[in-house]
């Protein structure tokens, strides 16, 4: 009997491990976008920060990394602050229209990677 | 998907707690690696105490081995929930309505009420049990449920950031 459910507890873990690879999930990894122009709201907040940018005459809602990684590369409040001009590369959310989680930005020429 | 959320949750998100722990460089990574801390002692707790139900570390007799796990179970499952609270308050509009957390809730409701059952009922059929006797079938399903739900709470748990 514990033979039995030390294997299925072990099956049930390393299902879970293979599901957490990246880009599992609601993101289409299939179609990466590229969202550019200037930035309306910022949030530098945990659990990740997350910009809206003003892009072809759509808003859309720009997921970045969480605040330590971001400070870490660089990309601290002050390179996405509001009006800023930036430029995201990512996947788009196959659940929420107008959303995407950025890969990596640029702002003034300098790329950070969000992953 | 925050205009749907119930007034509540959305209320709680954008309370002065709520932007606290977004805001703040340390409080939700430390909210985070203690959930994580206090699942690895609830676990390890709830195993044992299982295990012990399922008629595993016989040399020791039942209430010995259930009432010191039990503290440290209940320990543990207090700063899981105070967390747990933490990081729900940061998204609580978006985490109420996510599927995997719904099915977490839910499936805590569930181990909780067998968690019930056992201490009101089963938990009398095994007290005066010595070392070495075969536990009854009524503790060996309540162990059995206990394991399989808490491990899909976990599993839940883990999910519930990619849906």
């Amino acid at each position: 009997m514990l033979r039995v459910m030390t294997a299925a507890s072990a099956i049930v873990l390393a299902a879970g491990a293979a599901f957490a690879h990246h880009g599992w999930g609601s993101y289409d990894a299939a179609k990466p976008v590229t969202v550019a122009g200037p930035i309306v709201t910022s949030k530098y907040e945990n659990p990740h920060a997350t910009v809206t940018v003003r892009s072809e005459g759509k808003v859309w809602t720009v997921t970045l990394a969480p605040t330590s990684r971001m400070s870490t590369r660089g990309a601290s409040e002050k390179v996405i602050a509001v009006g800023k001009s930036i430029s995201a590369y990512g996947y788009p959310s196959t659940a929420t229209p107008d959303e995407m989680r950025a890969e990596r930005i640029t702002v003034d020429g300098k790329t950070f990677e969000m992953r | 998907m925050t205009g749907e959320a119930p007034a509540i949750f959305v209320a709680l998100e954008q309370s002065d707690l709520g932007a606290a722990i977004r805001q703040s460089a340390w409080l939700f990574p430390v909210a985070n690696v203690g959930h994580i801390l206090a699942l690895v002692m609830f676990a390890g707790a709830l195993a044992v105490m299982d295990i012990r139900l399922l008629g595993g570390l016989s040399a020791t007799s039942p209430a010995r081995v259930l009432m010191r796990a039990r503290s440290i179970a209940i320990a543990a499952f207090v700063l899981l929930a105070a967390t747990g609270f933490l990081l729900f308050t940061a998204e609580a509009s978006h985490l109420i309505l996510n599927p995997v957390f719904q099915i977490k809730l839910a499936l805590i409701g569930l181990g909780l009420a067998n968690l019930a059952i056992f201490e009101f009922g089963v938990k009398r059929a095994v007290t005066d049990l010595g070392p070495g006797v075969a536990m009854p079938a009524s503790a060996k399903t309540a162990g059995l449920m206990s394991l399989a739900i808490w491990i899909v709470v976990a599993a839940c748990g883990r999910t519930i950031a990619y849906f």
